[in-house]
């Protein structure tokens, strides 16, 4: 199990990767994102972007699945988030891209209420070409590890 | 259509109605984010949450998907950069039904592009019972007014 004691900050930790689909890009969009550059090819083919992109909210979706399966891999005790300072989407994510996630660790500090602790982290997804396409700062909150005496 | 001419600090506009269910709630935390208060009754009545609540992304994509119907089908927008200071503030549970509150902040033209500028756009999604569930600031990229002459 790990806990908030077991970030450090520096800490870069890999979250693994994800192919994208235009199926999926299409089913996403039709039902969150309808804006043609999203849902049509042809008309996102002559919008500015040159073809279909995904929804920014499709992408920051990928990169919480990632992070959801990483955390259950290292049996991360992670309790939710109470925000994110800002999120960039920096480059287009079109069908077919593989993006790889990872996480920094910025920042940690203990809650003086309650047995958690709060990880300020910078989540990114980079894909195949090595760009960044999505960078998300927030707090994560995970639990303490209960003391040996408890 | 409205151009990055045609919003002013201080415009509040709002619009959208989405009622949230429990299969929804379900089917999105299955393909994004698979956490146990997401996704099964009883874990999540368990939880420091007391019952079943969406994904913060989901609700995210909830207001996407309103501002796609209501305010990007009006406005001469091209996507967003991302968002600043997003506040995941009450759970949303199945049942609620949420509207959208969204207040221009800033307006910034694009010095590299004259043919856009930036528009942050704080938006506040509410429940029924009146409480704010989320709020962010949005940076969208708005279309300048084509000149009379061109």
């Amino acid at each position: 199990m790990n806990y908030w004691e077991d970030f450090a900050v520096g800490e870069v930790i890999g979250l693994g990767s994800c192919t994208i689909t235009e199926a999926e890009v299409l089913a996403f969009a039709r039902k969150y994102d309808p804006q043609p550059f999203h849902t049509d090819p042809e008309s996102a083919r002559r919008s500015i972007f040159g073809g279909l992109i995904a929804s920014g909210w499709h992408t920051c979706a990928l990169l919480m699945r990632l992070s959801v399966d990483a955390n259950r891999r290292e049996e991360a005790a992670a309790t939710g988030s109470p925000g994110l300072d800002s999120c960039r989407w920096l480059k287009p994510v079109r069908p077919g891209d593989v993006l790889t996630g990872r996480t920094e660790v910025l920042e940690t500090w203990p809650s003086r209420s309650k047995p958690i602790g709060f990880i300020r982290r910078r989540n990114e997804l980079i894909n195949q070409r090595g760009e960044v396409v999505v960078s998300v700062v927030g707090i994560t909150m995970y639990q303490r590890r209960p003391t040996a005496a408890a | 259509m409205k151009y990055f001419e045609d919003v002013q600090v201080g415009d509040v506009m709002r619009f959208g109605r989405y009622a949230v269910t429990r299969e929804e709630i379900v089917e999105y935390a299955r393909q994004f984010d698979p956490q146990p208060f997401h996704l099964d009754e009883k874990a999540a009545k368990a939880s420091m949450f007391g019952g079943l609540i969406a994904s913060g992304w989901h609700t995210g994509a909830m207001l996407m998907r309103m501002v796609a119907e209501h305010m990007t089908t009006v406005h001469a927008t091209s996507g967003a950069m991302g968002f600043d200071d997003l506040k995941w503030l009450k759970p949303v549970r199945p049942g609620d039904v949420l509207t959208v509150e969204s207040e221009i902040r800033e307006k910034v033209e694009s010095r590299s592009r004259p043919d856009r500028g930036t528009v942050k756009i704080e938006s506040r999604v509410s429940n029924q019972r009146g409480e704010v569930v989320m709020s962010l600031v949005s940076l969208v990229i708005y279309l300048r007014r084509p000149s009379e002459a061109s």
